[in-house]
């Protein structure tokens, strides 16, 4: 029964030679690709073509809506359904509800920023195809490897088989699904 | 090592300095005018292009301590800058001398001998005890600044980069305990200048009002310089996007610093609803004071806030100097806010809200002139950054990444 592959991965020694990879591979028109590293390259992003992270919106609604739910949950409270006179101030005393509400802002911006970015970045994920090359361990050590996947409109397993391996890599590995 | 003359200041720098000395030399005439007239009006004015200029002196030595504490490219870049605004602080007691003099027209404690309020103060509010103090913190800012500067300069003779690196780690470590004692003397100076216009109120967190705010007028302040000098030799080589970004990040901060103190005495006082405290804010709620206190609410802190949350307003250069020199606008209306109010002397006492005074936009202009002349000056002297500095080309290369 023929394997199914779930993409190639190159291997490089360097940081340098991953980002050149990349930036070949990008301007191949290549869109489903991933890159590993050992440590976080900035140059990275730019040289795959990622486009930026919608996080930051998503965690400025959260805020949004932590500050809204913080002065809602207490103009309902203190206002409407159960008023009673604190310290003889006004029912709405807007100075006392700004830490909860702060608060309340802080805490959904943060977890939005959190679970927002597991979400995103497809986590938690137990399983994925990369484990099956068994030098691919070595991308928390010392190796850089680039994947392009086979669902790449542009793949062809021959012809991408054969440009990877003229990006000069160690080694070009198929990766069983 | 690195040579000197490639990182020299521009010589734009004499023509600002020229055209601010002339700024600062017609507003000193108009204001002694003004003083001649309105004596009080004229003082307070004096007072508050004291503190709104003289803040970014101190603010630039608090910068420069706290750079030497915290590293990072952002400090490296600004280190010159910040440096030629510490060494402001020569001057500062110069500018003082109208204050010095003035002091029976500009504070009503000078006047509130029968007090018993006063009196249980002692010899602490007293003329000769709030002078001997302002003379004490000049010469406790004044040694921060003349070793710190003093060692940076070293830096420059340095013969080869170990011994950079020692007048480096020198600095660093004089400036752990130093930022303790730079607090101290910011908030004892903040309580005798600002705070005692009110004699009878008090606020525990002022001193870190003005901490917070004079930084943040640092900050400003040094953006705009730098925004300026960033498209000329030297600094065109220098300073990246993302060192803007740095600084953008701790105006953000510092922003919402400065609205975290206040809101704090606000809620405390609002809360403890006592009347030797309320007053402050009973006076700065009502009327014109309350839509200043509500401007600054919005463009002090809400504007600056939702505008600095973006990442891409704080990586270019101008936007951002533009926008610091709108929180350096505020922070001006902000200390105006602090220091017209309080009642004049020959009202014995009483808190009209016609302290408006157009006397009011002299002393700051006069102070700034002659301020920024000095500033100027002082950044002419040395060198754009520390050219021997171990960091030096890891804080550039990181202005230019992504």
């Amino acid at each position: 029964m023929e394997k199914q592959i779930y993409g190639l991965l190159a291997e490089f020694d360097t940081p340098t030679e991953l980002v050149r990879a990349a930036e070949k591979v990008r301007d191949a028109g290549f869109v489903k690709t991933d890159a590993f590293s050992p440590f976080p390259l900035h140059e990275i992003d730019e040289a795959l073509g990622i486009k930026r992270s919608i996080l930051p919106y998503l965690v400025f609604a959260g805020g949004v809506a932590g500050l809204l739910t913080g002065i809602g949950l207490q103009v309902f409270t203190h206002v409407f359904d159960y008023p009673i006179i604190v310290g003889g101030r006004p029912h709405l005393s807007i100075p006392a509800f700004v830490p909860p509400a702060y608060e309340l802002t802080i805490l959904l911006a943060g977890f939005t920023a959190v679970f927002g970015m597991l979400f995103l970045n497809g986590l938690p994920q137990p399983y994925h195809p990369v484990f099956n090359v068994p030098r691919f361990a070595l991308a928390t050590r010392e190796k850089f490897f680039l994947l392009i996947e086979t669902k790449d409109p542009k793949f062809n397993y021959e012809e991408t088989r054969s440009f990877m391996e003229s990006l000069n890599p160690q080694e070009v590995f198929d990766v069983e699904e | 090592m690195t040579n000197l003359e490639n990182y020299q200041a521009p010589d734009e720098i004499n023509r600002w300095r020229t055209l601010a000395l002339g700024i600062g030399g017609i507003g000193l005439i108009i204001w002694a005018v003004g003083c001649y007239f309105d004596s009080q009006n004229a003082l307070r004015s004096w007072l508050l292009g004291f503190i709104f200029w003289g803040g970014i002196g101190v603010g630039g030595l608090g910068v420069l301590i706290l750079q030497y504490l915290t590293g990072g490219a952002w400090g490296v870049v600004i280190r010159r800058t910040v440096e030629a605004a510490s060494r402001t602080l020569l001057i500062l007691p110069i500018l003082f001398i109208p204050l010095a003099v003035g002091v029976t027209h500009l504070y009503e404690w000078t006047h509130l001998e029968n007090d018993p309020i006063i009196q249980g103060r002692g010899w602490y509010l007293t003329v000769g005890g709030w002078i001997a103090r302002a003379v004490v913190y000049f010469i406790l800012w004044g040694v921060m600044a003349y070793l710190l500067n003093k060692w940076s300069a070293n830096q420059d003779k340095a013969a080869d980069m170990e011994e950079s690196a020692k007048w480096l780690g020198t600095a660093t470590a004089f400036s752990g305990p130093t930022m303790v004692a730079f607090a101290l003397v910011v908030t004892f100076a903040a309580v005798d200048w600002v705070m005692t216009l009110e004699p009878h109120w008090f606020s525990t967190i002022w001193g870190m009002l003005f901490i917070a705010g004079w930084g943040l007028s640092c900050f400003c302040f040094v953006v705009a310089i730098l925004a300026l000098l960033s498209d000329k030799a030297p600094m065109n080589r220098v300073l990246g996007k993302r060192h803007f970004h740095d600084l953008g990040k701790l105006m953000l901060a510092l922003v919402m610093v400065w609205a975290y103190f206040n809101f704090s005495q606000y809620l405390i006082i609002w809360s403890g609803n006592i009347p030797e405290e309320t007053g402050w804010y009973l006076t700065r709620t009502k009327g014109v004071w309350g839509v200043i206190g509500l401007l600054l609410i919005l463009f002090h802190f809400a504007f600056p806030f939702l505008i600095l949350l973006q990442q891409d307003f704080k990586r270019k250069a101008k936007l951002l100097a533009g926008m610091g020199v709108f929180i350096l606008v505020m922070r001006l209306v902000d200390m105006f806010y602090l220091i017209a109010p309080s009642p004049l002397i020959e009202h014995g006492g009483g808190h009209e809200a016609s302290h408006f005074s157009w006397l009011y936009l002299v002393g700051p202009i006069a102070v700034g002139g002659l301020w920024l002349a000095f500033f100027f000056y002082q950044l002419k002297q040395r060198p754009m950054v520390p050219i021997n500095d171990p960091f030096l080309e890891n804080a550039i290369k990181h202005g230019k990444g992504h």
